[in-house]
């Protein structure tokens, strides 16, 4: 399977603009999270002709944030499966952004969402080929593409 | 005016409702939620909306199967879908089951406003 190359960049900002009201910027300096701080990461896979997936991840309090943007609610009254919710919603726009770049037949799955501390998400059988490390309002945001490898699985 | 609103995502659901509520036309609509097609079908034929703007791709039931049920069922209602998957064999296909439109996500209240043209 030949690797996939979008712009994660331009996919995700035109997600958090739209969808939240705040800007993304891109090339952020620190591209990765630190040890200690807890973060929610959305997940969605793509099958079918071309396969792979999506992944968000952000800090818990970016994701906060975000829930209280898409609910309109305050942060004294958001509950973990509202930031799960959102998170996974982030995430599946960005798979089915990605999605509407294939060729071919393909199925998204519904977003699954992993959040704590210093972990790592991974999907047997497939690589990271593109990652964009984002900030928006100081906080890091990264977007990466997964594709299954030939002959895994 | 009683609008429908299907999406497994509370926050789907939220903004489809706020951006509705900014639209002119749609000022003092009645929203009703239903997490996926099965929900949403019974809400359907137990009240029926003015409009449903449902999701795709969806557990239980997924937005293309509650249009089809709807077909089945005889029961014609004003209905898009607002999804984050938009290809144009998925167009086509809402198309042939009788959609009225298909809003890709993220969209904003201007570009739900212009896919809702001449549908309610």
């Amino acid at each position: 399977m030949e690797t996939l190359h979008v712009d994660l960049y331009r996919i995700a900002a035109d997600i958090w603009n739209a969808m939240l009201g705040l800007d993304l910027e891109p090339d952020r300096p620190v591209d990765v999270h630190a040890p200690d701080e807890r973060v929610v990461t959305g997940t969605v896979l793509i099958t079918g002709d071309w396969e792979g997936a999506v992944t968000v991840q952000t800090t818990e309090q970016h994701a906060i944030r975000s829930t209280g943007l898409m609910m309109m609610m305050e942060d004294d009254e958001i509950e973990e499966e509202d930031v799960a919710d959102t998170v996974g919603e982030l995430a599946n726009m960005a798979g089915g952004n990605v999605k509407g770049l294939l060729e071919g037949t393909c199925q998204l799955s519904l977003p699954s969402v992993t959040s704590g501390r210093d972990y790592h998400v991974s999907i047997p059988g497939t690589k990271v080929v593109q990652r964009s490390a984002l900030d928006c309002e100081g906080q890091l945001v990264v977007v990466s593409l997964l594709q299954r490898q030939n002959g895994a699985g | 005016m009683n609008i429908l609103v299907v999406d497994d995502s509370k926050a789907m659901r939220a903004i489809v409702k706020r951006a509705l509520s900014k639209i002119g036309r749609f000022a003092g609509a009645t929203f009703r939620d239903a997490v996926d097609g099965q929900q949403a079908l019974a809400a359907i034929q137990e009240d029926k909306p003015d409009l449903v703007l449902s999701d795709w791709n969806m557990p239980e039931m997924t937005g293309i199967e509650l249009l089809q049920a709807l077909n089945d069922a005889g029961i014609s209602v004003p209905f898009g879908f607002v999804t984050s998957e938009s290809t144009p064999e998925m167009h086509e296909l809402a198309k042939t089951h009788g959609a009225r439109f298909m809003v890709s996500k993220p969209f904003t209240p201007e570009s739900l406003d212009r896919a809702l043209e001449g549908v309610v």
